[in-house]
């Protein structure tokens, strides 16, 4: 939630045009006081008046003008990152125009690259408007926001005033999901631990499963009218439903960054993040196929997140991996064991798989397997439809 | 969004401003005719229904070549005087090439700057009134242009920040509040009254030079009148409809009339003729010049010194300018005193009775004056008025031998056709030669008039080397304007021994019956010869034909005269004002501001010291009664502002409790209990936590727990409390003092925690 805790600074900054308005009046201004020509003066003088009015419409134009940020809650490593500010203008007469929104800090090296700035054309007396900025998230994890400016160099474009304001927010940014691969999960999941099957509650709108009392609600087509005419007592059939598959997707961190194997050119901390885009892209792609799936981080002191689905299941899952702190030390021993619940275990390992860490039949992928599970272009897919799946049989193997 | 796209038509209108009043500086009117048709084609082809724009290599090449055509005719002339001119041409037609190029940023970045520049040349070029005038509208276009630019320019920078993400970033949506395009224009009008308020403060205290060479004359108008005739310049002849002045002549019976002939106003006497020059000059002032001011009260002043009991009956001439700002006061013969509509010092030649404002102050503006006139004056008045002062023998002698000949058959002439008796011998009198002198003047007058033709136009005329213009006007051509009339026959009389003179002046033939009075136009300018035809008296003579001008008048009158003295107002104010403002000017400005407001406040301080004196004088309130005044001018200033701050603060309070739509009672009922709600916004306001609108207070007060418990326990405290009052029907503290020792004690909390806060974030 956005609240301004700050005053703004104001500031005025000389830009370039300005300069060189500023140099040919000084030259006009020359002209005129050598040589007697009162038109030449009065050019000059309505020239200087333009720079003196420049700053005061515009200084009276911000004076008034109030700023706030409305904070996106998370935001997406390669998705925009739409963050909006509330601009309110409490002149009763003058309005405002030509306002230009900015992060002060928002930088690529910083992690937030501007995509698109907030422009607000005009806002009038009392009135209160909202702009949209775009930046482009560079990396996971929690950013940090502090400081937007709000500026503008109407009407003349000779200076330009700023209102600084300090507003820090913190902003969770989830790692990058990646569309993988058709069938990749469903290859997965077909038959084994994890596979669909039938419910053991009733609910659904499948086979027969039982009769049970009527309760108040229940439709008129729930009723088992045989039982009605039979008992003379209400009572309403129930019907089974299907359990969607279940996918337990264990990232495996265990191993310190720096005991990771990396090739030439490749960076440990990097495959690291690989690993953490892999395990999101599997839970997104659940989520997208409407499996249960569950998150345990085997390494870092992460309580593991249960089976469940829907949206906000997803958001809890992709928050807890935004928020890994891969500076944090390692512990082994955490990883799955056979006794947990029924489900299909897909292992995300950064360098090399591990078979320790999970129960035998789990599915073993690694960062660098990333690039061959994401979708590529549909004629591309089809040409290549078996590669990806051999590749995992053999690291599974191995 | 219409503010985004009217910036096109704003900066094309820009430069159809430019080429115009350049083309005005320049007074080429084919350039203005061409460049504003180009203009508005321009507009058509590249808006039009099609949209095309001339390719870059074609636009260049166009500024190119204009470049060049220019820089080849000033390289040709080799008139390095216009080279300002040769620039702006250029200018002009790269403007207008530019106008069909593509629209982009630095085009119309371009587009700009050459028109500013055009302008700029124009100013170095012209400064006549017209010219001024569209400098100002400049001005407003320029400022109205540069606004709407400003937001396209944004606009599309905002746009393009959002295509660089090549499709990452959704397209922009532009954030506009209500009402924005007459709040726009309202905001560009106030720039613009800023700006021209602006430019007229540095206009005036500019530093100046001492005189503005010529620009002084333009202080003091152009008119077709000057106080010399040279007959070998054309251009003094004008048939310039422009309203000078009005004149009216109102009988001693206090009547105005229009007069059967018409009036002739004359503004100088000239006596010699110089041939080298071929021109007339006035004869040197000698002394006797009497200088007298006129009464405050506007009435008269007599002119004469020792005027005679009884002057006689006099007539008077009501003289108003119109957009004339001279030195020179136009009389009818003889003046016997003047008025003036404000002080002034005037002076009068004994010799002449020509009358001249000599006031130091050098603001150029005209004034009004009523004169009164004896148009067959006394012999004694003419004594009094002219001081013994004995006319020179210059009024005699004519320095052209050749015209003596052509003088004698001239009389020859006339007395075989007019019974014009012969010449007086050396022994006849004054008086004799007087008479016959006057129908001598009369008679040649008249056969000038019969022979001679009336003409404005001698350019077909050849000028024939080595002869004197008067000469060839009364052998060889026989034909001219009133000048070469009365030079014609003042060099006939005074080669035929009879005094004359020339006089230049006004005639005023035009009469409106309406308003009753003459209207002067800048062509009634006029030349005329006087006779004299006593010791101190002199005759107007004029051999100009009077149809002939009396038809010129008629010939060119227009509707268009009715208004013509607006425009010709304006123009003077303009020159005395603008263009001939210099630092004797500034510095006269200035003692009469300073003057004026120091004698207006001492006045105004003044009167209010009287009627105090005298309503303590009437409630005989004695020495206190300042005491009592002070006392009470400061109860009623303190009570209107505490008036104005309740005021002021209960609008306030209405608006931040959003209770406009309630009805009154409830309006007062919960500005009076709820204030203490405002009361704490105010204070996180000030302590840097604004509430932002979407926010519920209740929200506002958990988001701030999240920032600091403290303070958002504090304030939930206050917004519980508000919500009570506000919708639970809470009594406030107005009717129990408990509520409002809990209210106070809520803002004292809340108090302490923005304390607690402030030295938290110190302390990080």
């Amino acid at each position: 939630m956005p609240l301004a805790n700050d005053i703004p600074k104001r500031r005025t900054r000389v830009i370039r045009a300005g300069v060189v308005y500023a140099g040919v009046v000084l030259a006009i201004g020359i002209a005129a006081g050598s040589r007697p020509n009162n038109l030449l003066v009065w050019v000059f003088a309505c020239l200087l008046a333009a720079l003196v009015a420049s700053g005061i419409v515009s200084g009276f134009m911000m004076m008034p003008l109030r700023a706030v940020r409305i904070e996106p809650r998370r935001g997406r490593v390669g998705e925009p990152l739409l963050v909006r500010y509330e601009i309110q203008n409490s002149s009763r007469v003058i309005p405002a125009y030509d306002l230009h929104v900015a992060e002060v800090d928002a930088t690529k090296a910083s992690g937030l690259e501007p995509a698109g700035e907030a422009w607000v054309l005009h806002v009038g007396p009392g009135d209160r408007v909202h702009a949209e900025a775009v930046f482009r998230p560079m990396r996971r994890g929690t950013l940090r926001l502090a400081r937007f400016e709000v500026t503008s160099t109407f009407p003349f474009d000779l200076l330009r005033k700023v209102l600084i304001y300090t507003q820090p927010a913190e902003v969770l940014i989830h790692p990058e999901v990646h569309p993988l691969r058709e069938g990749v999960l469903e290859r997965v999941t077909a038959g084994g631990a994890g596979g669909q099957r039938m419910s053991s509650e009733g609910g659904g709108t499948d086979d027969f499963f039982g009769v049970r009392e009527y309760r108040p609600g229940d439709s008129v087509r729930q009723i088992a009218w045989k039982r009605l005419a039979g008992t003379g007592k209400l009572a309403s059939i129930e019907r089974s439903r299907s359990v969607p598959p279940r996918v337990r997707i264990l990232l495996d961190l265990s191993r310190p960054t720096s005991a990771l194997r990396v090739t030439e050119g490749e960076d440990a901390r990097e495959l690291e993040e690989r690993a953490i885009v892999l395990a999101a892209s599997f839970i997104a792609y659940c989520d997208q196929l409407g499996y249960e799936y569950a998150l345990s981080v085997a390494g870092l002191p992460i309580p593991p997140v249960a089976l469940r689905r829907g949206h906000f299941h997803r958001e809890k899952i992709m928050s807890l991996l935004a928020a890994l702190d891969l500076e944090l030390p390692r512990a082994a021993g955490n990883g799955l064991s056979a006794s947990e619940e029924r489900a299909t275990t897909i292992v995300v390992h950064a360098d090399r798989t591990d078979t320790s860490v999970a129960p035998s039949e789990a599915w073993h992928f690694t960062a660098r397997q990333l690039e061959s599970l994401i979708a590529r272009d549909p004629t591309k897919i089809a040409a290549d439809e078996r590669a990806p799946t051999a590749s995992q049989r053999r690291e599974v193997r191995a | 969004m219409t503010l985004l796209r009217r910036h096109r038509i704003a900066s094309f209108l820009l430069a159809i401003v430019a080429i115009v009043a350049f083309s005005i500086a320049e007074l080429d009117f084919t350039m203005l005719f061409l460049g504003v048709v180009l203009a508005v084609l321009s507009w058509y082809v590249t808006e039009g229904p099609r949209g095309r724009t001339l390719p870059d290599w074609a636009a260049n090449t166009v500024v190119v070549c204009a470049i060049g055509w220019e820089a080849f005719r000033f390289l040709s002339t080799g008139e390095i005087a216009d080279a300002m001119g040769a620039l702006g041409r250029a200018m002009v037609w790269i403007l207008i090439a530019k106008l069909f190029a593509r629209r982009t940023p630095t085009e119309e970045r371009q587009r700009f700057a050459l028109s500013t520049m055009l302008v700029i040349a124009g100013c170095l070029e012209s400064v006549q009134f017209a010219f001024g005038l569209l400098v100002i509208v400049y001005v407003c276009v320029a400022i109205w242009t540069t606004m709407l630019w400003r937001l396209a320019r944004s606009a599309e920078e905002a746009r393009h920040s959002r295509e660089l993400s090549q499709g990452f970033a959704p397209p922009l949506e532009i954030a506009i509040g209500r009402r924005s395009s007459p709040q726009f224009r309202g905001l560009v009008i106030a720039s613009i009254l800023v700006v021209l308020a602006g430019g007229v403060g540095v206009f005036i205290l500019f530093p100046r030079f001492a005189e503005i060479g010529s620009a002084s004359a333009a202080g003091r108008s152009v008119s077709g009148f000057t106080d010399e005739i040279r007959l070998r310049r054309g251009d003094r002849i004008t048939e310039s409809r422009r309203e000078l002045f009005t004149v009216r002549w109102i009988d001693p019976d206090g009547s105005a009339r229009r007069m059967l002939r018409p009036l002739l106003l004359r503004g100088a006497v000239l006596g010699w003729y110089d041939a080298a020059g071929e021109r007339w000059v006035p004869l040197r002032a000698e002394a006797g010049i009497r200088t007298l001011r006129t009464p405050e009260d506007g009435a008269f002043a007599r002119l004469a010194r020792n005027e005679p009991d009884p002057p006689g009956a006099a007539a008077t001439v009501d003289i108003e300018m119109r957009s004339f700002a001279t030195d020179v006061i136009f009389s009818i013969y003889a003046p016997i005193a003047i008025a003036t509509s404000e002080p002034r010092s005037v002076s009068i030649d004994p010799a002449t009775l020509v009358l001249r404002d000599v006031s130091t102050d050098r603001m150029g503006r005209y004034w009004n004056y009523q004169l009164q006139v004896q148009p067959q004056p006394s012999a004694e008045m003419l004594r009094a008025l002219s001081a013994g002062t004995e006319p020179r023998g210059a009024y005699l002698s004519f320095p052209l031998d050749e015209v003596k000949p052509i003088a004698e058959s001239m009389l020859a002439e006339v007395q075989a056709n007019s019974g014009l008796p012969p010449r007086p011998d050396s022994n006849a009198t004054a008086s004799e030669r007087a008479v016959w002198g006057r129908e001598a003047a009369r008679a040649i007058a008249a056969y000038l008039r019969t022979n001679f033709t009336y003409t404005t136009d001698l350019s077909t005329l050849p000028r024939v080397e080595g002869e004197d213009p008067i000469v060839s006007f009364l052998t060889r051509y026989r034909r001219g304007h009133c000048e070469y009339f009365a030079s014609g026959l003042c060099a006939v009389l005074r080669s035929l021994g009879v005094p004359a003179r020339i006089v230049t002046g006004f005639i005023a033939i035009e009469y409106d019956e309406n308003s009753e009075h003459y209207i002067v136009r800048e062509s009634n300018a006029h030349a005329w010869v006087e006779v004299r035809t006593g010791p101190d008296a002199w005759m107007a003579i004029d051999a100009t034909p009077e149809e002939s001008l009396i038809e010129l008048q008629e010939r060119n009158r227009s509707f268009v005269d009715r208004f013509r003295w607006i425009y010709g107002s304006l123009e003077f104010f303009w020159n005395s004002r603008v263009v001939s403002y210099d630092a004797s000017v500034q510095s006269t400005f200035a003692n009469r501001v300073q003057g004026s407001w120091r004698d207006a406040a001492g006045e105004r301080l003044s009167q209010l010291l009287a009627k105090m004196r005298a309503i303590a004088t009437d409630l005989s309130l004695g020495r206190a009664g300042g005491a009592w005044f002070a006392t009470i001018a400061i109860g009623v200033c303190t009570t209107l502002l505490a008036v104005l701050i309740v005021r002021t603060r209960r609008r306030r309070l209405r608006a931040r409790l959003g209770v406009l739509g309630a009805t009154r009672a409830e309006q007062r009922r919960l500005v009076r209990d709820a204030a203490f709600y405002v009361e704490a916004l105010d204070m996180l306001e000030r302590a840097g936590f604004m509430k932002p609108a979407h926010l519920t207070p209740r929200l506002f007060a958990e988001e701030l727990q999240t920032r600091d418990r403290m303070l958002g326990d504090a304030f939930l405290k206050v917004t519980d409390r508000f919500y009570s009052v506000r919708y639970g029907g809470s009594d406030g503290p107005s009717n129990a003092s408990a509520g409002a020792d809990s209210h106070l004690s809520l803002l004292l909390a809340l108090r302490a925690a923005i304390r607690q806060n402030r030295a938290t974030r110190r302390a990080d």
